[in-house]
This record gives C-alpha cells, sequence and structure tokens, in this order.
C-alpha cells in the first residue's frame, strides 16, 4: 500500500516535471521515465525488501535529477511553475504558516471577488516563556488549485476596492499587513469602480498606509499585484516571476499580431527571457528585497519544509520593517543581522520577539521610510546626461527652493495674514463710526434734493459710448490660435465618423484642424491633435521652460533591437523620453507640467518617464505650485523595460500622495488614448482628473480585453463619458476651451498650500 | 478684362438671375446651381435660355460646401458669386475659396474684411475707435457686477433722455449664440437678479461669465449705407442712403426707400441732411480702415432726437441694393447696375470714376411681394400661384424667379419671397403715386392644398406707401 502510495508521488513527480519543461527534449527527464517505467515491469518479480531498497533509489534519483533539472530552469519554464495547479497556494499557506485564521469578505464562491482572498490570522509562538499571539491581516489573490470561480488569480476591480477595505481595517487595528501575491494581471474590466481606477485608488491608500506592510511576490503580473504589493518589504518566491506583462502578451504586442492568432512559442519564450522576469532578476535590479528560496522545480503543496522557511521570513520581515522605525530596538535589531548569524545557519526568527505595535510617531516614520525607499529605486534604469557640476547645482537648487518656499509661505504669509486681519478690523471700525455720524446729513441731503431720479455720472456716459478697454485674447489671438497643426495646411475634407449618425457635413481640413481645433462643428466630436497644439495654445506664450530634459529613455533590460527603437523614436520626434516635464504659466498662474506625449513610443512610462515625473512633482512641492499632468497619450507601461517600468507605478503614486497630503493641487487631464499602468496608478489617483473628448480611458485596450476574457466590448467601451460615469473622471472638456478650463481648476480645486492661496 | 473668367452663381431664386444678368453685361461664363426642390425655378430657366444645359448644375444643397467646389472644378468656373444669405457672410468659406490647392475668385469682401466686421463686439470696437457713434452700451463683455450695474443705470438714463416711451436693457451672454442666453430688463429694480442669473447660466452653459449690457430702441428709423470698393480697398465710392423702416413684425424688411430721407419735401424733427451726410461719412471712414473691397451695406439706426448710430455691417450684395442703383448715375448714366460693378471689381478692375462722378437724382421704393398673411403675424402662405401679372411700365422693374406663363408651386425650403419690385419717380409725391398704381395692376391669385385662395402682403404695402420716409 505504503509504495503505492510512492510510486504515484514519483509519477506525479514526473508529470509534473514533463509540464513544467512543456514539449523540450531534455535526456534527464527520459532518464527518470525510464527508471521508473523499469522499476514498475520489474518491481512484480522482487521481494518488499528489494522493492523498498529500488525505491529509495529511485527517490534519490528523482531527487537528485530535480535539483538538476532546477540549474536548467528557462523564465519561460518558471512561469509555467507558477501557473501550475499544483503551485502552492494563498489557503495552504493560511493553513500551513499561520496558526489560526478566519477568512473575512467572503468565503469560497460567496464573497464579492473570490480571487482576491483575505483572512484575520495568528502568529503564535513561545518565545522563551512567553507564549505571545501575533496578529496579521492577509490579504492576496487566490488561484484555487484549478478552482474555475477564482478567475485564476485574476483580480476585478471590487476584489482590489475589497483588499483596500481590509488594509483600512488593519490601519485601525494598527495590524501589520501580509500580502500574496499570486496574479497573472488584473480583471481588465471597466465597471463601477473600472480596473484602472481601483488599482490607482489602492496605490494612493498603500502609499500613506500607516503600519507595517510585507509582501511576497510568487506570480507578479503589473497592476494586479502592484494592487496589493506597494508594501515595506518586498519578498519574492524564487521560483516566481514579477513582471510588466505576461510574456504572452509582450509576445502578442512584439509580433503585432491581430486578434485570434497564434504566437509563436519561440516569440513568448524569448520575451520571458528578455523581460528579465525571474527572482533573481528583480533582486539584482532592486525591486524586490529578498529572496526566498523555494524546493527544486518549485513549492507545491506538500512541501510542508517550505512553509516553515516562508513562516521564518514572514517573521522576520515584519520584525526588521519594524526595528527600523522603533525607537527601542536595543539589541533586537543586532539579533536579525544576517552578518552576526552564524556562517550557515539562518537566523531563526521565531526565536526573537518583537513587539509588532508602533507608535503614532513610529507609524509616521514608517511611511516616510516607505516613500524613500522607493524613491531610490530604478535609478540606474535611465540615462542622464548632465554633467557632474550639473547635478551637484541641480541639488543646491532644490534645497534652495524649500528653502524659499518656507520663508515665502511657511514663515512670511502668517505675518502676512495678521497684518492683513488687523487692517479689515480697523477698516470696518472706521465705515461703521463715519456711518453713524453721517447718517443724520445725508438725511437732511437727501430732503433738498427731494427724490430726484439718480444721475448718472459723466464718466458712466462715456463708458457706453466710448472704446473700453479689453486686453482679454486668451490663446486664440485674432480669431487665429498661436500654433496650427500642420494638418491644417492641406487642401482636402474630412468627413466625421458621427457623419451617419447626426449628419455632419465633410469638414475642409484647414478649418477643422485650424480654426476648429480638430472639432466637428456639426457635432462636436474630437478628432486627435498633436502635443504641440497643447503646448503653444494652452499655456501662456513663451512662458515654456523645461527642466530635466537631459533625463533620457534608454534600454534598461538590454532588450533586443530595442536600442535602435529608441534612438528612432528620438530622431523622429526629437524629445528624449516620453515624458516632457516643463514650467509653465497660464493666465499668469505659474504651473509644473508633466505632458505624456504619444508619439513618442506610444507615450509608454519608462524609467526614464517616471524618474521625470517624480521630479516634476518635487518641484511643484518645493515651489509650491501646481501641479498638471497633461496626457496626450499613453499606452501603459513601456514592456521592454520590464520591471523597471512597473515600479514607476507605485514611485510615482508615493510622489504624488506626498505633494496632494501637502496641500497641492494635482491636476490631470486625458487627451487621447490613456490606458494601463499610468492611469492605474499615478495619473488615476488624482481628486481631480478631467478629460478632453477625444479621450479614451481604460485599462486594457479592446484587443487585450478580448485576448485575455474572451469578451467583445462595445465600442464606446473607453469613451471619455463612460469614464466620467464610472467617477474616474470629474468632466469632459472641449478641446478649444482646455485653458479656460485648466485656469478655472487652478482658481478652485487643489489644497491650501499653493503659493498664490 | 479677360472673358475667360466664368461665375459660378452659389444662390438661387431673383438673385441669382441678376448676377446671370451682370456677368451676361460683362461677358463673362457662369455656372448655375440649384436643388432638386428648384428644378423649376426661374433662375434655373433663365441659366439655361442664356447659357445652355452645360451651365446649370444640380445639388443637394446650397450649403454644401464640398459640392460646390466640385461644380467649381468641374464647369471650370474661376470665380465665385455667393449672392447673399447662405455663403455670403461665411468667412470660412470665403477663405476656402481662394485658400485651395485651386484657388477661385471670391466675388465679395476678402474672408479677414468678413471676418472683422462680422463679430459685433469688433465692429462695434472699431467704429469707437474712429468715433463713429454705436449704440450706446458695453463694447466688451462685462465680468464685474458693479460695472454691469453702472452701465444698466446710464443706459436707462439715457433712454429716459431721448424720450423713448418704453425703456428696455438688454443683457446677452457674450458667448451665447443663435438668441440663446439674452434677457431684458425694463426696470433698474429687477436687473441685479437678472444679470446674475444670465450671468450663472452663461457660466454654466459657455464656460464664460462674460455678459454685454445693450439696449434695444423700439422707436427709430432704420438706415443704410450702401459702399463700394475696389479690389484692393483702397478706392470707395458710396451710392447714397436707403431707409429701410417698414418691416413686418419679425423685423423683416418689406419696403425700402433710397435715399434716406427725402429733407427737401418733408420736415423733420432734426437735421435730416446733415444725418443723411454724417452717416455717409462715418460708413466710409470705416471702410477706408478696414481696406473694405467690394459692395457692404452699413446699417444705421437714427433715434428721434436724430442721433445715428452704427448697429451692423452687411458684408455682401443686400436684396435692396437695386433702388441704390436706380437713383445713382455714374458719369450721368443710370440706372447702376450694382452687382456688375461688384464683379468688375472683384476681377481686379479700376472703379475708373471717383465720388464726384456719381450724382443722384429722384426717388426709388422697393417692395417685397410675400405670399403671407399680414393680419397674421406674417404667416407665410404656401401652395401653388396660378396667375402673377402686372402693367409693364418703364419706371418699374420687377425682379422675379416665379414664372408669369405658368402655375408654380411656392417651394417650402426656403423663404417664400416671389418678387421685388422698384419703382423709379422724380419726387415723393410721383413715386408714391406709381408705387401705388403698380400695386393695383397687380394680379396674383392662387390656391394651396385645403383650397385656400392666396394671401400676400400687396394690401400692407399699398397701406405702408401712404407715409413713407415720414419720421
Amino acid at each position: 500500500m505504503e509504495l503505492d502510495n510512492r510510486i504515484r508521488k514519483l509519477q506525479d513527480r514526473l508529470s509534473y516535471i514533463r509540464d513544467i519543461f512543456g514539449d523540450k527534449e531534455n535526456a534527464n527527464i527520459a532518464l527518470l521515465q525510464a527508471r521508473l517505467d523499469e522499476f514498475l515491469t520489474q518491481e512484480r518479480g522482487m521481494s518488499l525488501a528489494d522493492q523498498m531498497r529500488h525505491m529509495a533509489q529511485l527517490e534519490d534519483l528523482f531527487l537528485f535529477l530535480e535539483k538538476k533539472l532546477d540549474a536548467q530552469l528557462t523564465p519561460m519554464d518558471r512561469v509555467r511553475i507558477v501557473r501550475h495547479p499544483a503551485r502552492l497556494c494563498l489557503k495552504d499557506i493560511l493553513e500551513n504558516v499561520y496558526d489560526n485564521y478566519t477568512e473575512i469578505g467572503g468565503q469560497d464562491e460567496y464573497s464579492i471577488d473570490p480571487s482576491m482572498l483575505i483572512a484575520r490570522a495568528y502568529i503564535t509562538r513561545r518565545v522563551g516563556k512567553r507564549v505571545i499571539n501575533q496578529p496579521v491581516m492577509v490579504i492576496g489573490q487566490e488561484k484555487g488549485h484549478g478552482q474555475e470561480f477564482r478567475n485564476g488569480g485574476s483580480v476585478k476591480p471590487w476584489g482590489n476596492a475589497k483588499a483596500l477595505h481590509y488594509m483600512k481595517v488593519a490601519e485601525t487595528e494598527n495590524i501589520p499587513i501580509h500580502s500574496y501575491v499570486f496574479t497573472p494581471g488584473s480583471y481588465p474590466i471597466e465597471d463601477y469602480p473600472g480596473a484602472a481606477q481601483q488599482i490607482a485608488k489602492n496605490l494612493f491608500e498603500m502609499a500613506s498606509l500607516r503600519v507595517p506592510f510585507v509582501s511576497v511576490i510568487s506570480e507578479g503580473g503589473s497592476g494586479g499585484a502592484e494592487a496589493i504589493a506597494l508594501s515595506d518589504m518586498r519578498l519574492m518566491l524564487s521560483h516566481g516571476y514579477y513582471s510588466v506583462i505576461s510574456p504572452e502578451g509582450a509576445a502578442a504586442i512584439e509580433a503585432k499580431t491581430r486578434q485570434g492568432e497564434r504566437v509563436a512559442p519561440e516569440l513568448i519564450a524569448k520575451c520571458a527571457r528578455q523581460l528579465k522576469i525571474t527572482a533573481a532578476d528583480n533582486l539584482a535590479m532592486g525591486y524586490v528585497d529578498k529572496v526566498i528560496d523555494e524546493p527544486p522545480l518549485g513549492a507545491r503543496v506538500d512541501h510542508y519544509d517550505f512553509y516553515k522557511t516562508l513562516r521564518n521570513e514572514m517573521i522576520k520581515a515584519t520584525n526588521q520593517v519594524i526595528l527600523q522605525v522603533k525607537g527601542m530596538k536595543l539589541f533586537r535589531s543586532l539579533a536579525l543581522s544576517e552578518r552576526l548569524a552564524r556562517k550557515g545557519q539562518a537566523v531563526d526568527a521565531e526565536e526573537v520577539f518583537v513587539s509588532w505595535n508602533l507608535s503614532s510617531k513610529a507609524r509616521e516614520n514608517l511611511v516616510w521610510k516607505r516613500h524613500q525607499k522607493f524613491r531610490r529605486l530604478a535609478q540606474t534604469a535611465y540615462m542622464d546626461t548632465r554633467t557632474f557640476g550639473e547635478k551637484v547645482v541641480g541639488r543646491f537648487q532644490g534645497l534652495a527652493w524649500a528653502m524659499n518656499s518656507y520663508f515665502r509661505y511657511e514663515f512670511l504669509r502668517k505675518h502676512q495674514r495678521k497684518i492683513k486681519r488687523l487692517q479689515e478690523e480697523l477698516e470696518a471700525e472706521v465705515h461703521l463710526v463715519r456711518n453713524k455720524v453721517g447718517k443724520p446729513i445725508r438725511a437732511v441731503m437727501d430732503k433738498f434734493a427731494g427724490g430726484r431720479p439718480q444721475t448718472v455720472s459723466e464718466e458712466a456716459k462715456t463708458s457706453l459710448t466710448q472704446l473700453s478697454k479689453w486686453d482679454d485674447k486668451g490663446g486664440l489671438s485674432n480669431g487665429k490660435w498661436v500654433y496650427t497643426s500642420p494638418k491644417a495646411k492641406e487642401d482636402r475634407t474630412v468627413t466625421c465618423p458621427n457623419a451617419e449618425t447626426h449628419g455632419c457635413l465633410d469638414l475642409w481640413a484647414p478649418d477643422l484642424f485650424g480654426e476648429y481645433a480638430g472639432v466637428c462643428g456639426y457635432c462636436g466630436h474630437h478628432f486627435t491633435m498633436e502635443y504641440q497644439w497643447y503646448l503653444h495654445n494652452v499655456f501662456d506664450q513663451g512662458s515654456i521652460f523645461e527642466f530635466n530634459g537631459q533625463i533620457e529613455s534608454g534600454n534598461p533590460l538590454g532588450y533586443e533591437g530595442f536600442d535602435e527603437r529608441v534612438a528612432e523614436a528620438k530622431k523622429k520626434t526629437g524629445l528624449k523620453s516620453a515624458c516632457m516635464t516643463f514650467e509653465s504659466r497660464i493666465e499668469n498662474l505659474n504651473l509644473v507640467v508633466a505632458m505624456l506625449v504619444a508619439p513618442f513610443r506610444g507615450g509608454t512610462v519608462g524609467a526614464a518617464e517616471g524618474e521625470k515625473f517624480v521630479r516634476a512633482v518635487e518641484r511643484a512641492r518645493r515651489k509650491h505650485y501646481p501641479l498638471l499632468a497633461y496626457v496626450h497619450g499613453t499606452a501603459g507601461i513601456r514592456i521592454q523595460e520590464g520591471t523597471n517600468g512597473v515600479i514607476q507605478m507605485p514611485r510615482c503614486t508615493m510622489a504624488v500622495q506626498r505633494y496632494i497630503a501637502d496641500g497641492g493641487l494635482y491636476l490631470v487631464l486625458y487627451d487621447t488614448n490613456s490606458y494601463a499602468g499610468p492611469v492605474a496608478s499615478f495619473l488615476g489617483c488624482s481628486p481631480y482628473q478631467f478629460s478632453i473628448r477625444s479621450a479614451n480611458i481604460g485599462f486594457a485596450g479592446p484587443g487585450v480585453i478580448k485576448e485575455t476574457t474572451g469578451v467583445d466590448i462595445p465600442p464606446d467601451y473607453h469613451q471619455a463619458h463612460q469614464a466620467l460615469s464610472r467617477g474616474h473622471i470629474q468632466g469632459i472638456w472641449d478641446r478649444r476651451e482646455a485653458r479656460k478650463n485648466i485656469t478655472q481648476a487652478l482658481l478652485t480645486m487643489g489644497g491650501r498650500n499653493l503659493y498664490y492661496r | 478684362m479677360s472673358a475667360a473668367h466664368k461665375v459660378l452663381v452659389a444662390n438661387r431664386g431673383e438673385i441669382a438671375i441678376r448676377i446671370i444678368n451682370a456677368c451676361r453685361k460683362l461677358g463673362l461664363g457662369f455656372v448655375a446651381v440649384h436643388t432638386r426642390e428648384d428644378m423649376h425655378s426661374g433662375h434655373v430657366r433663365h441659366a439655361r435660355t442664356h447659357g445652355g444645359d452645360g451651365a446649370v448644375y444640380r445639388v443637394s444643397s446650397y450649403h454644401d460646401a464640398n459640392e460646390l467646389m466640385a461644380v467649381a472644378d468641374a464647369s471650370g468656373a474661376t470665380a465665385i458669386h455667393p449672392g447673399y444669405g447662405f455663403f455670403a457672410e461665411d468667412f470660412r468659406f470665403a477663405r476656402r475659396v481662394v485658400k485651395r490647392d485651386r484657388p477661385l475668385i471670391w466675388i465679395g469682401p476678402s474672408w479677414g474684411v468678413i471676418r472683422e466686421l462680422g463679430d459685433k463686439i469688433n465692429t462695434k470696437r472699431l467704429a469707437r475707435r474712429l468715433g463713429v457713434p454705436t449704440v450706446p452700451g458695453s463694447d466688451r463683455p462685462i465680468y464685474d457686477e458693479m460695472e454691469a450695474e453702472e452701465l444698466a443705470q446710464s443706459l436707462f438714463a439715457f433712454q429716459a433722455d431721448q424720450g423713448f416711451e418704453r425703456h428696455l436693457v438688454l443683457l446677452k451672454a457674450s458667448a451665447g449664440g443663435g438668441g440663446m442666453g439674452i434677457e431684458e430688463v425694463e426696470r433698474m429694480d429687477t436687473f441685479r437678479s437678472t444679470y446674475r442669473r444670465l450671468r450663472n447660466y452663461a457660466k454654466r452653459q459657455f464656460q464664460d461669465s462674460g455678459v454685454l449690457i445693450e439696449q434695444r430702441i423700439f422707436d427709430f428709423n432704420h438706415l443704410e449705407v450702401q459702399i463700394l470698393g475696389n479690389r484692393r480697398g483702397d478706392a470707395h465710392v458710396h451710392f447714397g442712403t436707403r431707409n429701410c423702416t417698414i418691416q413686418s413684425t419679425g423685423r423683416q424688411k418689406r419696403v425700402e426707400v433710397a435715399p434716406g430721407f427725402a429733407p427737401g419735401e418733408l420736415t423733420y424733427g432734426f437735421d435730416a441732411g446733415k444725418v443723411l451726410d454724417d452717416i455717409v461719412e462715418y460708413s466710409l471712414r470705416i471702410a477706408k480702415e478696414v481696406g473694405y473691397n467690394s459692395v457692404g451695406t452699413w446699417e444705421w439706426i437714427v433715434t428721434p432726437k436724430g442721433d445715428p448710430f452704427l448697429m451692423e455691417v452687411n458684408t455682401r450684395i443686400q436684396v435692396e441694393n437695386g433702388i441704390s442703383g436706380a437713383i445713382s448715375k455714374i458719369n450721368d448714366e443710370g440706372p447702376v447696375d450694382l452687382i456688375k460693378e461688384q464683379v468688375r471689381c472683384a476681377l481686379g478692375e479700376e472703379l475708373g470714376y471717383s465720388q464726384d462722378d456719381v450724382s443722384f437724382d429722384g426717388l426709388s421704393i422697393e417692395y417685397r411681394i410675400i405670399a403671407e398673411d399680414p393680419s397674421n403675424r406674417f404667416t407665410p402662405w404656401v401652395g401653388r400661384i396660378d396667375r402673377f401679372a402686372w402693367e409693364e411700365q418703364p419706371w418699374l422693374s420687377v425682379l422675379t424667379h416665379v414664372p408669369t406663363d405658368e402655375p408654380y408651386d411656392i417651394p417650402t425650403e426656403f423663404d417664400p419671397n416671389l418678387a421685388l419690385a422698384i419703382v423709379k419717380g422724380k419726387d415723393l409725391a410721383e413715386v408714391k403715386a406709381r408705387g401705388v398704381a403698380f400695386l393695383d395692376s397687380l394680379v396674383l391669385a392662387g390656391e394651396d392644398r385645403a383650397g385656400q385662395s392666396l394671401k400676400s402682403n400687396v394690401a400692407f404695402l399699398r397701406e405702408k406707401t401712404a407715409n413713407i420716409l415720414e419720421f
């Protein structure tokens, strides 16, 4: 009986290996198969002792070859490991890593989103003579071992909303959060809320979550992973992957396939390799803090030893996060230090007791540490062509602004206000006295005048007939825009796409793209316009001062052939990255603008764009300027930069969160197609988002939705008015009125710390 | 002038006929267009008679610029005359005509001029800059409540001063249009609440809270000055004034008289001769400033006290240009065909005469004969005209696209204007008598689908003839 079990186990292991390595020919696998077959044919004739002995040998062989195979794993094999139904799941972790837990926020299929699992769990242990109970909030995607209703760990927006809700609960209860990322990516549905909208909200809230947060990544698919992984300590399972996009998705984009077409498996494997998605790669780039070693060929449900390792690591990580902000740490941090540990023997975190309660000051500190941690990431993934001297000057300049702002807005303004208030009081007094004293005199005067109609002053009369002063021209000077699109120079007619339904007549291109600013005069359909149009027609003339222009997009992963493509984009657009940051004025109000420019590789965000954005936010914060993110268009995160791009989601969001918390005004304006990562993070988190009528806003484009969910979406699925009804954006603007509306927004929205408030 | 020029007549009805005639006088080719509904209109017949089948094209709409351009290209037209209405004052169309890859000559003021004078605020500011009187009121959007109140107060005072019976201040959302965002205020007491309501409405509706503070004058005479400029816009002559005070309830002109007043024969409460001279001088001042380079009409309001105010400039040939031509002579030759002069100048010819060569003689009245019911708020009548005839006279010219020898169905798509009758006389008494004589001789009968007989404004016109030019 026992033997049968062991045989079955070996058979399972073999079929698992076959699953992982796919169709690849491998001598080791063949050998295992041959040995197992041989054993099965010979077993009948053997005595029990022989059988056992052979079995043990066979098992040793399996172990040996598994280790050997482990070393041969390609990134694509790792992808297959994390997707295998035998892979350990969050439920298994809850059972085996924690001592007691209660699932909250739904049970099995009876949940608002069964793919997001929340549990209140306890870690109970004995340290010395004390028994300590430490509660944590466990959040993570549950793939279930093949359970259909789990949707493969692909979380819907309301699942992420649920996660956020319980993070807030943990914050209230002041207990640490452990999150486990087991997701191929978020479910790209636009509902109430939309996928991007909810992830952005999650990121924004997590940026200021005042409890220790440790996350573990097994399968980290882009936005879905970020939604619960913005943490103080990011661990990664050694056989997991963490990537900007699934290798299949990347390959589909690379091959430019149309819907329904299949991509060659070789290309998928190549993409998986080039995207640097493995734990080791991510550790090297610094996007995870530590890698937890798994058993050969990845941890499966029955690897009980691994749960112990995981538990140990989780306790240790939580302890470390807490100790870095705790006032009274004494020797305990030393006890956890790897350097002091005896060689070859890992520190047993179970033996170290660190209280997981944090004072409110420590909690502030924790958030600040988290900001710093993310701020430092991805610093080598972009090209900075500034000289050393320029860099130093840049540093000082930032400091100078901060000091200047402090004096002007904190120090001086306080006194100014006091004086002003006093002045007002005095004026009111004088007015009162004058009114009282003058009343009888006026009464007498009125009597003499005797109800004569009010006379009109000469001055008022001339105002009726003389030319008055008027210097309002806006972006339109003498009926002409400052900048005219090159499209307005062709003599051709353009048919509005709504012509059939709205009866629009054909428009003459010079009218449409010139005076009408690309808006159909009959139905108001917005044709897309170049980013230069906004640059020159929205902002005050000659007020644009670009900064950080020397930060350039590069090819941090050494992605094959990408250097040429970036160089080509630079040549074609004359830009250095897809993000243009500049200071400008509208109606004489200073503001900092970060513009995502669609012609540069689709306006995708990579390390350079993220860094420029973060610096623009910091500049706006230091100078107390409002900040406008002008999204001319963005296709998402630049996949060829891999996790260097993904990490910009939390990085930029944190910068924005800090800016908003400091009382700034963060305004986002979408213009054309705005999709994926950026919308699901630093753009989508703004409380003031608007769109030009030409915008499409969403998480994934129609093609990707069809590909991943199999659902056909209606053509207006991503249109601006849908985003408006989902509450993602706050308003839709006519392009010709962008300037007017931005001015209005600058005057009426945002925090109290702006320089002109 | 090269005979190679071919004019696309982008209009219908009597103006199309007049343009075709002007082209024929100048020896130019022409192309007429018509819609399906207008198939039997007189202008199509006229074009076919004088230009053959090749001179007539069918379009789906007179409003479709693309189709007109296609017709111009297909027919080899080199110039385009918009007539009045449709594209006549559309600067975008005018711009497209001259800026396209195959440019055409635009017979009308250049697009820059149309744009400049098409914007009423701009015209008002231009006039004020040149010291030309305009209707008292704001010449820019007002954003400040105190300022708005002050303006309104002065306007009420002005109206009291002029002795108007009804006082009315108009508030208009400056970004509005098409009758949206206009409020009337009769008393200062209600001004503030109305102003705020309109301002908030404008802010919501047009994202701009600017309000224009203007007034409505009820008791006034409507005068016009006819101006012609050469292609370069540096030589201008005027062809006298017109009085268009007799209008329907919807403020549509019904009877026009040239000249604007008759100071020799009637007495006015002010110096009418000086008013006429003034408005001509003011109009020319603006024309010179903007370099006006075609025919145009400056519209004036004259109050009972004799104060003229510029209302607007119509940058096109007008319906009533015939009466100005009728009383004018160039080098003692008359009448003057203003459309011919316009086409001639547009093609680059010099005027060839100065103001001193233009003389005026007698009076002229134009009647607009329209199938409508003056007793019922001038409601249009639509049906079939069976008989349409009048007595020909040497002092009379009738411009019509309605055939006189066969029944004609009035198309419902356009305004039911049937004919223009221009009567000429040497003095007021004669021209009035001839006008009445013409109207009496006019036979106009028809029936609509319901069997009702035709309704026209002939009686209304006759009644109004009695006291024309009196004020």
